[in-house]
């Protein structure tokens, strides 16, 4: 039996992945999916070394085999809306942390959340998920740099398409303005939640023979980076947004 | 558009799943290549799967872990008590229906040489 070229094994890790986290959006139970990728994983290497394509085995449309599969797992709405739940309270933390260090640093009272932050947050979040389940364009777009080049010019076109329909956004508008109090309640509820969803994960890891283990402090240090990388965006993404807004302003 | 057999095949591989896990373990790779041997080629191999679940879910099936000294452990497939009882009121069904097709196909024939 031949192993599979190392393209193929890219195909095979990013296909396998977006079904694991298309079956953990539809509520499946962690150790089911384990054991899924696990099948499926083992299933498309050997198909590969036998020289079959990917789609011999998922057909045309790996979503609708995802999905296939999953109704027969059955499914709860709760269990998938923990994974909703943890993009939430990823993004609580970016606006509490974003809001404390720029209350600390322009030594404000209280601060502005415009909209071009809910743009970008939002944003993120929607292509996070797409970048996750871009895998199942993995048959027809074998490289992976392809498939995120396809969901950035998709992002373009839509930008694009707005623009042309004559839609005029105001970024630098304030959607809430908030003082210290809140921002503190804000922060201490962002590392509550986060503790609380790392417990529930740990044990959960726990719970499952088939899980090696779980980095506990690997979670907590790439979390908070992420967050200060995303903090860092939002400021000097603000900035810039607001300042071409100005520039646009006194041009016009 | 889809063949007849495929048509066909998608109606009974439940079934088919059920009588190859009769004879012997196996595994998803292992029951495909049983299909094909048998003549029966699936349109999407992963097909078996949510079909495998969903015996697993009626307790007809039981998965389990074998470890391999190759790589990561490999699920098998065994069959249950329930499994046997189901495997055969559907090849009951299966030889009736069967049958049925056949005397219907055969008048066919007779009809049309007369």
């Amino acid at each position: 039996m031949q192993k599979a070229d190392r393209q193929t094994q890219q195909q095979i890790a990013d296909l396998v992945r977006a079904c694991a986290s298309y079956w953990e959006l539809r509520g499946i139970a962690r150790e089911h999916i384990t054991e899924m990728q696990l099948e499926l994983e083992q299933h498309l290497q050997q198909a590969a070394s036998d020289g079959k394509s990917l789609e011999a085995v998922l057909g045309p449309h790996p979503a609708a085999f995802a999905e296939a599969w999953a109704r027969e797992m059955r499914p709860r709405v709760l269990r998938g809306g923990a994974r909703v739940l943890r993009g939430l309270v990823y993004a609580l933390s970016v606006v509490s942390t974003s809001a404390l260090l720029s209350q600390l640093l322009a030594h404000s009272p209280a601060f502005t959340f415009t909209l071009f932050a809910a743009y970008l947050l939002a944003c993120s979040g929607l292509l996070a998920l797409l970048l996750q389940l871009s895998g199942f364009l993995a048959p027809r777009i074998s490289t992976r740099s392809g498939r995120e080049a396809l969901l950035l010019a998709g992002i373009v076109l839509a930008v694009l398409l707005l623009r042309l329909a004559g839609v005029t956004v105001n970024w630098s508008r304030a959607l809430l303005t908030w003082s210290w109090p809140v921002t503190i309640v804000l922060l201490v509820l962002a590392a509550v939640l986060f503790s609380l969803d790392s417990w529930h994960t740990f044990h959960k890891a726990r719970a499952t023979l088939t899980f090696a283990g779980f980095p506990a402090l690997r979670t907590v240090t790439v979390f908070v980076a992420s967050v200060g990388v995303f903090d860092l965006l939002l400021f000097a993404g603000s900035v810039a947004v607001i300042d071409f807004c100005r520039l646009a302003l006194r041009l016009m | 558009m889809e063949t007849r057999s495929t048509q066909l095949l998608k109606g009974t591989l439940d079934m088919c799943l059920l009588a190859t896990i009769a004879q012997r373990p196996c595994y998803g790779y292992e029951l495909v290549q049983q299909l094909a041997q048998q003549g029966l080629d699936l349109v999407s191999e992963g097909s078996i799967y949510p079909l495998l679940s969903r015996l697993q879910q009626h307790g007809y099936i039981e998965g389990y872990l074998v470890a391999s000294r190759d790589g990561p452990s490999r699920k098998y497939y065994r069959l249950l008590p329930a499994g046997t009882k189901q495997l055969e009121r559907w090849q009951a069904e299966w030889e009736a229906f069967a049958r049925a097709v056949e005397r219907i196909l055969k008048g066919a024939h007779s009809d049309a040489k007369s």
